[in-house]
């Protein structure tokens, strides 16, 4: 019967491969596990786990926060900011001098500065990368509002650079933009750069950049990126040879890899592996308060803003500010901290977190963000919301509320938690409400839309306030205004803020708009965020956290902890012990491949015996 | 790809009376007829697929009217910002000019810029199409081969002890959701879980700074690889396995095995030269029809193993939404679903004629 024989031996031939196969791959994991592990004794890569990609490497497209820490490594800013408090700091610029009427910025830019391919990195290359912003299109889109009301950038030669402005800007120096070199962008055109990817053609052809790393390899969307150190670094040389950055669709899997070794950094984890993980040894754990907060935003009156006639349909009683205001005292901050977020965070007061000391409000009382239904309660019937026959809160008028639509976010179960605390905390204020929860681009719609009453969501705060207090503007409404909160006292101060040459000046206008905004109550923060970070730090040390004390350790404003970390042991003077991640040693490896051996046998032999049952058969 | 193991579903008529070797010649259709018949096919199929790109244009724009706004959310401030973003994803069109624009794309399988990657989608689509193709297509060979073994021995030895031990552990395996199946296998064998050692790597599809051609880079993919295609190999096993079963057991009381055997061939020839042949009918359908989920991956299964695939890419554009990366990637879905659907009508009219009427 030869063509059943031919057959079965088809069955073999695969089974001798796939034995082969997979005893060939054991044999390069491990080859490459001694290799990886080699390379770490004399140039440690330090590997960082994150679950999210980049979208870009052409700093003009990105919008993700991964994609901002790829140009951090690859790129120099001319301001950089403090670990601190994130003040401003000399980096590329040495030091810079504003003219009395605030109308003229100079920058000194530091000399001997070299792009990664040798050429040198002249105010040139700054003022180019600000004119491609300033000229407008996609660059223009990213970073135009840091350069509002400038009208002119120079670079009257090597080492200065002038910016020009039509009226004075208190947000300068905040310019954090990544500074490109024009003789590799000018190639670029305008039309192009919006699908410029910016990638490594090969590890041998890098990025060019005057970072602290080169990008070799990795492509917007992928699943790995690799950076190794450019050597000479004018900011201090890196103790680590190579950063990869690798990306983990699922958050267990992540905390897996750090506890196993895998990698050296685990960005953004949730409160609960943080919690998990600060008990395993070697590693720590914490969860670093970013600049950021969450709060509870109301409809405070959306209108169409071509026509002036209202728009969508928000609930009567969240348009008057006496009924907001007084629900401030019905949520309970720290509980949505202990519950909701599972301890990680911190009740929230205004939109400025305390991390920016100087423009902080600080509650005048202990009593400002206290949590008191009774007094609620007493707001609620002063300002004409009394309690009706059903038990339920009506309008001055005597017309019912009805149900406060309340609108979560579902790709945040912070989000739909807090939701839930505040509806029944309604309740207990005698108001009814249904909570819904929509998908964040869905949500967007629905706010620039005015269909809500309520909803749940955050803002990172930059280290200038400028852009945060900009959202509470009446021109902002329908763009970023998600309140749709328009106050004319409140616009005067802004621009006053804006135009103030005076720090100590601007920071108190600053705290007048946060009184304002507390009285008003377009939004009730509810929690200052915390950014959950794990490490191997029996293999790394030196991190600084941003702010100091208690902020994260990366994914920060600038570089500086990539040149800080070194492995441990080494700063002082002990030679550091890395250990070899993977630790399938030869005996563990040759009862693998012995089990393979002995299931390629007994699937060839399995096909002897049956040959030898139909032997009979065969001619 | 859990479809429900609907066993009368791919049980053609046809099976269930005389093998299609011994119909008569005289009734088969006559060739232009047959002609009508493929054409038919082909019309209906193209018609779907037109169906298909029209919806896909209009539906991501219900879906979301304003992409720009999740777009720019925090970064752009001034009007003139917004419409910088607008006109960067060529928004600013009336609608009846995007969906030409839309439709050459189509033609021209270009499929336009991706919103979130700022690339050609085709690209970005390219690059993720072989770890899937890997993934799903050597699951799905894996568990067509076992599975039809495995249900070959389980009829031929019907109420037996391995007939009792295949059915059940194939029908557990399937109802388990993928990727809770995906994560035991991954605790068990990556993590050092109870002191097992660690076999296999911790998800993803290489070890960064291999080079993916390379011969070490290949061997390293394909131990990547293991654990995710032993998981749909399992899950996907019991499709395979239940289909030939039924269809195999509906074969062994027919006339011709008697012969066979008075032929005097022994019980293992009888089975694979007669009873198995015209029992893979129905198996042939599924397995044509499978074919084309390949491409749609394996969405949970990209995740629990972080495998860059193209069910990853289409969740993460989701989110956005990434309209064009959305439109590029299911139409590649459906075509390949409609394609694989024509392929298996069509092969099913080659192997049993009267189809063709």
């Amino acid at each position: 019967m030869t063509r059943t024989g031919l057959r079965s031996s088809r069955v073999t031939a695969a089974a001798a491969a796939t034995t082969l196969l997979m005893g060939a791959a054991l044999w390069g994991a491990t080859t490459t596990a001694q290799a990886k592990s080699a390379q770490a004794a004399d140039d440690a890569t330090f590997t960082i786990g994150m679950t999210n990609e980049v979208d870009s490497f052409n700093p003009f497209n990105g919008i993700e926060a991964e994609s901002y820490e790829a140009w951090a490594l690859m790129y120099d800013y001319m301001i950089s900011y403090s670990a601190k408090d994130m003040s401003p700091k000399p980096s590329l610029a040495t030091s810079w001098d504003t003219s009395a009427d605030g109308l003229t910025w100079t920058f000194h830019i530091r000399e001997g500065v070299k792009w990664s391919d040798g050429e040198p990195l002249t105010a040139k290359d700054i003022a180019y990368t600000y004119n491609r912003i300033l000229d407008g299109g996609p660059e223009s889109a990213s970073w135009g509002s840091y350069l509002i009301s400038v009208t002119d950038i120079t670079a009257p030669d090597d080492k200065t650079v002038v910016l020009t402005l039509k009226k004075p800007n208190a947000t300068l120096p905040l310019l954090p933009m990544p500074i490109v070199p024009e003789h590799i962008w000018k190639d670029v055109s305008e039309k192009d750069v919006k699908t410029y990817s910016n990638e490594p053609k090969s590890a041998d052809q890098p990025v060019v950049g005057s970072g602290p790393f080169k990008l070799v390899e990795g492509k917007a969307g992928g699943s790995t990126y690799r950076f190794v150190r450019n050597d000479g670094y004018w900011g201090g040389e890196p103790k680590v040879g190579e950063i990869d950055m690798r990306v983990f669709k699922s958050e267990d899997t992540l905390v897996q890899s750090l506890k196993a070794g895998d990698i050296d950094f685990a960005e953004d984890i949730n409160a609960l592996q943080v919690k998990a993980l600060q008990g395993e040894p070697g590693i720590t754990a914490q969860e670093g308060s970013s600049p950021g907060y969450e709060e509870l935003a109301f409809n405070t009156g959306s209108v169409d803003l071509k026509t002036g006639k209202p728009l969508g349909d928000p609930n009567p009683a969240v348009l008057n500010k006496d009924f907001r205001f007084a629900l401030t005292f019905a949520i309970d901050r720290q509980k949505i901290v202990d519950k909701a977020y599972q301890g990680a965070g911190l009740a929230a007061q205004n939109i400025i977190p305390p991390a920016y000391k100087t423009y902080y409000w600080t509650p005048p009382s202990k009593d400002t963000y206290a949590y008191d239904p009774e007094k609620s309660k007493r707001l609620l019937d002063e300002a004409g919301f009394k309690v009706g026959a059903d038990g339920f809160r009506t309008m001055p008028d005597g017309s019912p509320i009805g149900k406060l639509r309340l609108y979560a976010r579902s790709d945040s179960e912070t989000s739909v938690s807090t939701m839930a605390f505040f509806q029944e905390w309604l309740k207990d204020v005698n108001i009814d409400s249904k909570v819904s929860s929509f998908e964040s681009s869905k949500l967007t719609n629905i706010i620039l839309d005015g269909e809500f009453d309520v909803f749940e969501w955050g803002w990172y705060v930059e280290p200038d306030p400028d852009s945060m207090l900009s959202y509470f503007t009446c021109a902002q409404r329908g763009n970023w205004s998600d309140s749709w909160y328009c106050n004319p006292t409140y616009d005067r101060l802004y621009k006053e803020q804006n135009a103030a040459t005076d720090d100590a000046k601007r920071a108190d206008i600053v705290k007048q708009m946060q009184q304002i905004l507390y009285d008003d109550a377009p939004y009730l923060n509810t929690v200052y965020d915390t950014i959950g970070e794990a490490y191997r730090s029996d293999r790394w040390e030196g991190f600084v956290p941003q702010p100091d004390p208690g902020g994260i350790l990366l994914f920060q404003y600038g570089h500086a902890n990539y040149i800080n970390m070194a492995p441990a042991g080494t700063s002082d003077g002990t030679p550091g012990q890395p250990q070899s991640s993977d630790e399938a040693g030869s005996g563990q490896v040759m009862i693998i491949l012995v089990a393979i051996v002995v299931a390629g046998a007994a699937v060839v032999g399995g096909w002897l015996m049956m040959r030898r049952r139909t032997a009979g058969d065969r001619e | 790809m859990s479809h429900p193991v609907d066993v009368a579903a791919y049980q053609p008529e046809s099976t269930s009376s005389a093998p299609p070797d011994g119909s008569d010649p005289a009734s088969r259709p006559s060739r232009a007829a047959s002609w009508r018949w493929f054409g038919r096919k082909v019309a209906g199929s193209t018609a779907t697929l037109g169906f298909i790109v029209v919806v896909n244009f209009f539906l991501f724009r219900v879906i979301n009217k304003h992409p720009e706004r999740t777009l720019a959310r925090g970064r752009a401030k001034t009007p003139e910002q917004i419409q910088a973003v607008i006109e960067k994803y060529g928004l600013d069109k009336p609608l009846p000019e995007q969906f030409f624009v839309y439709l050459k794309n189509i033609v021209t399988l270009d499929f336009g810029d991706s919103y979130q990657y700022s690339q050609s989608v085709r690209g970005l689509m390219l690059d993720r199409l072989w770890p899937t193709l890997v993934l799903v297509g050597t699951s799905t060979i894996l568990s067509i081969l076992i599975g039809v073994w495995i249900g070959t021995i389980a009829a031929w030895n019907r109420g037996r002890t391995f007939d009792g031990v295949s059915t059940t552990s194939t029908i557990t395996l399937y109802s388990m959701p993928e990727w809770w199946l995906g994560l035991i296998l991954f605790l068990i064998f990556s993590t050092g879980f109870a002191g097992m050692p660690r076999m296999f790597p911790l998800g993803g599809l290489k070890t960064i700074g291999t080079d993916a051609w390379s011969v070490n880079g290949v061997v390293d993919q394909a131990w990547h690889l293991v654990l995710p295609v032993l998981t749909l190999t399992l899950a996907y096993l019991a499709e395979y396995s239940l289909i030939m079963r039924s269809a195999l057991l509906d074969e062994m009381g027919e006339d011709y095995l008697q012969t066979a055997r008075a032929k005097g061939l022994n019980d293992i020839l009888v089975r694979r030269r007669h009873a198995t042949r015209n029992a893979l009918l129905p198996v042939v359908t599924l397995v044509s029809l499978n074919l084309g989920f390949i491409v749609s991956g394996a969405i949970t299964i990209e995740t629990v193993f972080s495998i860059p695939g193209l069910g990853l890419l289409t969740t993460d554009a989701l989110r956005i939404p990434d309209i064009p990366m959305l439109q590029g990637t299911f139409f590649v879905f459906s075509a390949s679903v409609v394609i694989a659907n024509l392929i298996s009508n069509l092969l099913y009219g080659f192997l049993d004629p009267r189809v063709r009427i």
